[in-house]
């Protein structure tokens, strides 16, 4: 039993966390939230060099063969940084999901590339309906030559502009399939949805009679369903590492806001008003803190209560993470609320991921089933 | 980070469960000489004083050990040891600031439960700011003259000796002039009165010591060295207990959703309405949240490190959450909830309380209202971790600088 990071994963998240406090400033957060394509190169190279975007894969496929627990501890750092990029996207929708379904083949034509930065995947994992069970899965998939036929209208798909293939849920002769289509072949359109986080990206994506070949299939037609489970799971999971990394920060400037803002002749920290407050906010991060590095262990380890986990840390960390953010704001009064003091940055992040994969309410639902029946 | 258990601790694990099997009470528990009896048997199949030096008595365990007899002891409801106090503040107090005489003199006969121990902290004017406390000890030459009052004080009507706090110089800071005792509580300057709570029970008495006498061989540190003694031991007992509290808690959530499954609204069992639901995943993540925070805590005891002002941060966690726990619990059982009495099998909570006794819903809702306030208030809880882990400003506080009166 050893609920402690390893000298080497704290030498990652150190080395993470130096890289983007040096290239992932907040002025590049607000640059790239003006750019056209929405994040830089440059970082997006640096990042492959330094072997983060093929963090998860086997190493035979370019990876270096880490587990969920390393790839949260990257996850936290981008949202301690309010990263703009496709990284979660690529890495963890795209890049896990082949991991997961796909064939030898699949894995050999992207995960090297992925993790080179060449190649760019995401996942088109909710509908209108914003159901996130995939039983819920509306788009249809229709035999057409050897290949296939796709229609239906995906929301909220990350990066999707930028993508070089996107992972498609659609319901099929055979039940419910995965694909890997591509954004710029025909019949597939794109609109982009503009949040409240502009340096996170999604994309409405129309397929209509979108046509892909036979191998585009992830792993069996029908069979999508438990890939799909297991990577909502890990992504609500990784979802929560970012969430969590955004609460830090947002506490980490509450905190020093504190001790120098002052009022009434003393820095507000020394008022219990201030001072509990931030005091609840370290408890709901520590706790954040406990609820993904555990979850991440136990899907890693494939332990017995590895979903249970996964619905525990979403429910939680979606919350606790809202609620420290928007704490911190109440701490910095007038200057929290402006546009150029850079509390809203990580503010809008954790909101932004706060409804993906499953809010608090849909995993604790989940969790009934479990515990109530 | 591996969070299974390594193959020693799953047969230990395995070695108590089937210990307990074998030697639990098969009657309850009724009396103090038939606690005292359980108690001795716990001690002399080694799951008391585990971490304890072995020279006084103690087994010399690891603190997973340690927390794995809790956890089992919970899981199979198994009554509580007596002298709950001397085995979780007292001795380890001795064990760190006492004298090799006092630890050769009390360590034993605390694992024996030869000597009962409770706590003389808290006074009617002296709870949140512990500091100003004004029981008064005088030095008479040979011995200590004891005068004032404590509260608070558990298991005081059954205790052969107190861990005293008492102001031995009044004129200077109120931090720097306490001193820390142990007291015979068998004499006649010592009257003890039990204090009746909102239970109905009296789990705590309120001492009165009028020229009560304190040997010089028993106090604990230097003079004006209590405060920062008692600052130390205020929460040695919390790592060891804290994955042992949650399986608790788990039996607990046990039997509520047992119960939501049989009571109805509106034609429909409780536990099919959504919002009843919603409320008891909410609850379900929280308490399992406690547990990977439980094992967390673990993690850092077995590697030495004392939790520190990291303590505040799990006793404020498990304490808040154990009221909103009991709170929904009352929500869902209604009027069953209430029952001190008279509740039909379905609707009790089959799990021993505090102090040992079969408890009820109602006695474990009114007790959840005590952990928010004993050994540091909520508010001092933030207090702690707001200046000692945060680093942010102390307040400005009148009685920083001046003597005591």
């Amino acid at each position: 039993m050893n609920f402690s990071f390893s000298d080497d994963q704290v030498l990652l998240r150190n080395s993470v966390r130096a890289a983007l406090d040096e290239q992932c400033k907040p002025a590049h957060v607000r640059a790239m939230m003006e750019d056209s394509r929405g994040y830089g190169e440059a970082l997006w190279g640096e990042m492959a060099k330094l072997g983060w975007l093929g963090l998860p894969f086997a190493e035979e496929y370019g990876g270096a063969g880490l587990g969920l627990v390393e790839l949260c501890l990257v996850q936290e750092e981008l949202g301690r940084a309010a990263y703009p990029g496709p990284f979660f996207a690529s890495v963890v929708l795209g890049g896990l999901a082949l991991m997961l379904g796909g064939s030898a083949a699949q894995k050999e034509k992207w995960l090297p590339a992925v993790a080179a930065g060449s190649a760019r995947l995401s996942a088109a994992l909710v509908e209108e309906s914003l159901d996130w069970d995939p039983n819920a899965t509306e788009a249809t998939a229709t035999r057409r030559g050897d290949g296939w036929a796709l229609t239906g209208v995906k929301r909220f798909v990350p990066w999707a502009h930028v993508s070089d293939a996107v992972l498609v849920p659609a319901r099929g002769p055979e039940g419910l399939s995965l694909f890997l289509v591509a954004p710029s072949v025909p019949g597939v359109s794109l609109r982009p949805m503009v949040g409240i986080d502009l340096a996170n990206r999604w994309s409405e994506m129309r397929l209509e009679g979108a046509t892909v070949n036979a191998d585009a299939v992830i792993g069996r037609p029908g069979a999508a369903g438990p890939v799909l489970e297991a990577l909502l799971r890990r992504a609500a999971v990784a979802a929560s590492a970012e969430m969590l990394g955004a609460a830090r920060r947002c506490l980490d400037m509450a905190v020093e806001y504190a001790k120098i803002r002052e009022q009434f002749g003393q820095p507000i920290g020394s008022f219990q008003a201030i001072r509990h407050r931030c005091a609840e906010m370290l408890v709901s991060a520590e706790n954040a803190h406990a609820a993904v590095y555990y979850a991440a262990w136990a899907l890693n380890a494939g332990a017995e209560d590895a979903a249970m986990a996964a619905s525990v840390c979403k429910s939680y960390v979606s919350e606790a993470a809202r609620q420290v953010c928007g704490d911190a704001i109440q701490v910095h009064g007038g200057i929290g609320f402006t546009w150029e003091y850079d509390l809203h940055l990580y503010f809008k992040r954790a909101k932004a991921l706060e409804p993906l994969f499953g809010d608090a309410e849909y995993h604790r639902e989940l969790i009934a089933r479990h515990v109530v029946a | 980070m591996d969070l299974n258990y390594t193959p020693e601790d799953i047969a230990f694990r395995k070695q108590v469960r089937a210990w307990l099997e074998q030697n639990l009470p098969r009657e309850p528990i009724a009396t103090l000489a038939q606690r005292r009896t359980w108690h001795r048997k716990l001690y002399e199949a080694g799951y008391l004083g585990m971490g304890w030096p072995k020279e006084y008595g103690g087994g010399g365990a690891r603190p997973m050990e340690q927390a794995i007899v809790a956890d089992e002891m919970a899981r199979t409801n198994a009554p509580a040891p007596t002298n709950g106090l001397g085995l979780g503040i007292v001795g380890p107090t001795i064990v760190v600031h006492g004298s090799e005489a006092q630890k050769r003199r009390y360590l034993r006969k605390i694992l024996t439960a030869e000597e009962l121990w409770c706590q003389l902290y808290s006074e009617p004017n002296a709870g949140s700011d512990l500091a100003s406390l004004k029981t008064s000890a005088v030095d008479q030459g040979d011995h200590f003259v004891v005068n004032g009052q404590k509260i608070w004080t558990s298991g005081g009507a059954i205790a052969d000796w107190g861990l005293l706090l008492a102001r031995t110089d009044p004129k200077v800071p109120k931090h720097k002039g306490i001193t820390c005792f142990l007291m015979n509580m068998r004499q006649p300057g010592v009257d003890v009165r039990p204090l009746k709570q909102i239970t109905g029970s009296s789990e705590f008495c309120e001492v009165f010591m009028t020229n009560a006498r304190v040997e010089k061989s028993d106090q604990i540190g230097k003079l004006g060295e209590g405060w920062a003694i008692a600052q130390t031991t205020l929460g040695y007992e919390r790592g060891g207990r804290s994955l042992a509290r949650v399986t608790t808690y788990a039996a607990q959530y046990g039997c509520l959703a047992n119960a939501a499954r049989r009571l109805k609204r509106h034609g429909r069992p409780l536990s099919d309405d959504p919002i009843v639901r919603q409320k008891l995943g909410r609850i379900w993540a929280d308490l399992e949240v406690e547990r990977y925070s439980a094992l967390r805590v673990l993690t850092h005891l077995e590697r030495g490190e004392h939790p520190g002002a990291g303590g505040s941060v799990t006793k404020l966690s498990y304490s808040e959450f154990e009221k909103r726990f009991m709170e929904l619990a009352e929500e869902i059982l209604g009027p069953y909830g209430q029952l001190t009495e008279g509740a039909p099998p379905e609707y009790q909570l089959q799990i021993d309380t505090a102090v040992g006794e079969r408890g009820t819903w109602a006695y474990a809702y009114l007790w959840s209202r005590a952990g928010t306030i004993y050994a540091g208030s909520s508010e001092i809880q933030k207090n702690v971790i707001g200046e000692r882990i945060l680093g942010l400003p102390k307040e400005t506080r009148a009685d920083r600088a001046g003597a005591t009166r």
